[in-house]
């Protein structure tokens, strides 16, 4: 039997982008909030798809299934997905569609399981394929038009909600032992902002929904950082940094929004102060150690992760760097990065940043783009395979970080073979690995003295 | 309280600048990961059961019957599933355990040295020294308050340091 669609299911930690395969639909995913949401002032809980008819957006209080970065609240996430293929968004009958869904990168072989119990057990899905979101990318159009090929080296940067990574891809695979992490994401950075803004003005702790608004709104990327500092203590008449947000007032049905020059305002409004809160709270990507987290920036994350590369072709990772993710959609990013990169990069080499035109759901358009490939079945893992061998079936056809190396596999059964909580109805963890492996293409881990 | 409009700067006098800091790297580590700690919460306030009703909050650990008794959203929701879930998708269902334990359950750490994992990604410390930013305005921190190290730049910022923020216990 044929899946009559694909399911493609961006799953981020805070939005699920989502959408099929199928005339009716438009390239457009929709974006689902992946929480659980109370609103008292609604006096209602919202699942998922549900948050759109949320209207008082103050002191909500949030169930999110990930924790930095890792899916570990199943009953939330259950709920957010019974949602999006109900009739309500996707309208589809899993055990005749076919599911193309992301996880984290490094996701833990522990939870791979339960994605794929969940996939066959729970939904019955007729076929599934399982991804991180930069190895998607090379099938979208990140580094130029559908038609030229992608480059044979690219850089993925992905900076999403929990984390930011640099993935680097060489003719088509992840090269996991050069993917660097980096623990600052835009859940970090809306806390940062509310902490700051809560010790010098308004108490906002509890109000995640609108400081993350006030984020995405007034906050900027600085490419001085020195010298918007200094002009932070200018005369706020002459201060070309400091903005006015009018909070919102969802009691009188108004947005949060900037203040325009002189606009008049309600008595009744409250306006918050954005002076150099707007540059300094996305700053921690660049400089982690400001917040006292002991890590590298981002530019020299990507320097990190090219040193770790074949040197022969470093030069062609340097030239093909795509930014992806919501946290590269602050203005300044791009710029920022170019020039701190710039004076990283060896001088002889040429230093290109690609960027997309929405950098949240480029990963899934990548992935649709995938899933209407041709050789897309060929890729995916049918219920009656895992009914056959479980989760070993997944293991086999999926590439991941642990198809870079022979051994681990062997370790992690060993390993869990000794685990105190082990489930009787698993199938033996010793069944024989045969194919798959060897055809993939994991030769391309980089060779020679790097390797040590 | 809005931003001090045109306010003149005064200088710290060298006294308090030349002050030897000196405490517990232990303690200020502890700090700075409680810190990071808080920045990757979900809530600040952790509503109470009066405020929210029954419907919709954390699984507490521990607080409740185990097994049977838990329901879980869906459950709730009551979407009329007639399919009775396996044990596995029970299992992640009702006992949900936080990241640290999936890590350590994973095994990740015991695999061999040459392979990447989620422990072996993250990026190296930096280079260079962190630059010191004054915790209360945000602007350079040239000093470090003698009690609980915390960097501020002028008199304004330490008296409004020492009023509301500084740590006497540190933790
Ligand atoms: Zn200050
Ligand atoms: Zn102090």
């Amino acid at each position: 039997m044929e899946p009559s669609c694909i399911a493609v299911l961006d799953n981020g930690a805070c939005t699920v982008k989502c959408g099929r395969t199928s005339v009716s639909y438009d390239d457009q995913p929709r974006l689902i909030t992946n929480a659980v949401v109370r609103s008292r002032g609604d006096k209602a809980t919202y699942i998922g798809h549900e948050f759109d008819q949320c209207r008082d957006f103050s002191s909500l209080h949030y169930r999110l299934p990930f924790e930095k970065g890792y899916l570990v609240d199943w009953d939330a996430q259950k709920a957010v997905w019974d949602g999006i293929f109900s009739d309500e968004v996707l309208k589809i009958n899993p055990s005749e569609s076919s599911l193309l869904i992301t996880e984290p990168y490094f996701n833990l072989p522990n939870l791979q399981e339960v994605y794929d119990q969940f996939v066959f057990e729970e939904y019955e899905f007729h076929s599934y394929f399982r991804s991180t979101p930069a190895a998607l990318i090379p099938h979208g159009t990140l580094y130029g038009n559908s038609s030229s090929a992608p480059p044979e080296c690219m850089l993925v940067v992905d900076s999403g909600f929990s984390f930011t990574h640099v993935v680097p891809i060489m003719e088509g695979s992840i090269v996991w032992s050069a993917v660097k992490r980096l623990d600052v994401g835009g859940k970090l950075l809306t806390n940062r902002l509310k902490e700051l803004v809560s010790f010098r003005q308004w108490n906002m702790m509890d109000e995640t929904y609108i400081m993350n608004e006030v984020k995405e709104s007034c906050c900027y990327v600085s490419v001085d950082y020195r010298r918007d500092l200094d002009m932070c203590r200018w005369d706020p008449r002459k201060n070309p940094i400091l903005q006015e947000y009018i909070l919102p007032n969802f009691s009188a049905n108004r947005n949060g929004r900037i203040r325009k020059a002189g606009e008049l305002i309600n008595e009744a409004d409250q306006i918050l102060y954005m002076n150099n809160e707007r540059f300094s709270v996305p700053e921690t990507i660049f400089h982690p150690s400001d917040i006292e987290l002991q890590q590298q920036g981002l530019p020299g994350a990507i320097a990190s992760s090219i040193s770790l590369l074949p040197e022969d072709v470093q030069g062609l990772f340097w030239v093909n760097i795509g930014l992806i993710g919501g946290n590269t959609k602050f203005p300044g990013f791009c710029d920022r990065l170019m020039l701190e990169l710039r004076s990283l990069a060896p001088s002889d080499v040429e230093v290109k940043v690609y960027t997309a035109a929405d950098p949240t759901t480029e990963a899934y358009k990548a992935a649709l783009a995938f899933a209407r490939n041709s050789a897309f079945p060929s890729h995916v893992v049918t219920r009656a395979e895992y009914q056959e061998s479980g989760s070993n079936a997944c293991r086999r056809k999926f590439k991941d970080w642990r198809s870079s190396d022979r051994g681990v596999d062997q370790t992690l059964d060993r390993r869990k073979g000794k685990a105190p909580m082990q489930d009787s109805d698993e199938e033996p963890s010793s069944a024989p690995r045969k194919g798959g492996r060897t055809r993939n293409r994991t030769g391309i881990q980089p060779s020679g003295p790097r390797r040590r | 309280m809005p931003p001090k409009r045109g306010r003149p700067r005064r200088q710290v006098q060298s006294t308090a600048a030349n002050a030897q800091v000196w405490i517990d790297p232990d303690v200020l580590a502890k700090r700075t990961k409680k810190h990071l700690e808080e920045l990757e919460r979900s809530n600040y306030t952790e509503p109470s059961a009066t405020l929210t009703g029954a419907d919709d909050e954390e699984p507490e650990r521990g607080s409740s019957v185990r097994g049977r008794a838990r329901q879980t959203i869906s459950d709730k929701r009551e979407h009329g599933r007639k399919k009775k879930s396996t044990m596995n998708v029970r299992t992640a269902l009702l006992y949900r355990k936080n990241l640290t334990t999936l890590i350590e359950e994973s095994g990740i750490s015991s695999l061999p040295a040459n392979c990447p994992t989620y422990l072996t990604a993250v990026v190296p410390p930096p280079n260079e020294p962190p630059r010191l930013i004054c915790s209360v305005c945000g602007y350079w921190g040239k000093y470090k308050c003698v009690r609980c190290a915390m960097p501020y730049c002028d008199l304004n910022c330490e008296a409004v340091h020492k009023e509301t923020r500084c740590e006497r216990r540190v933790i």
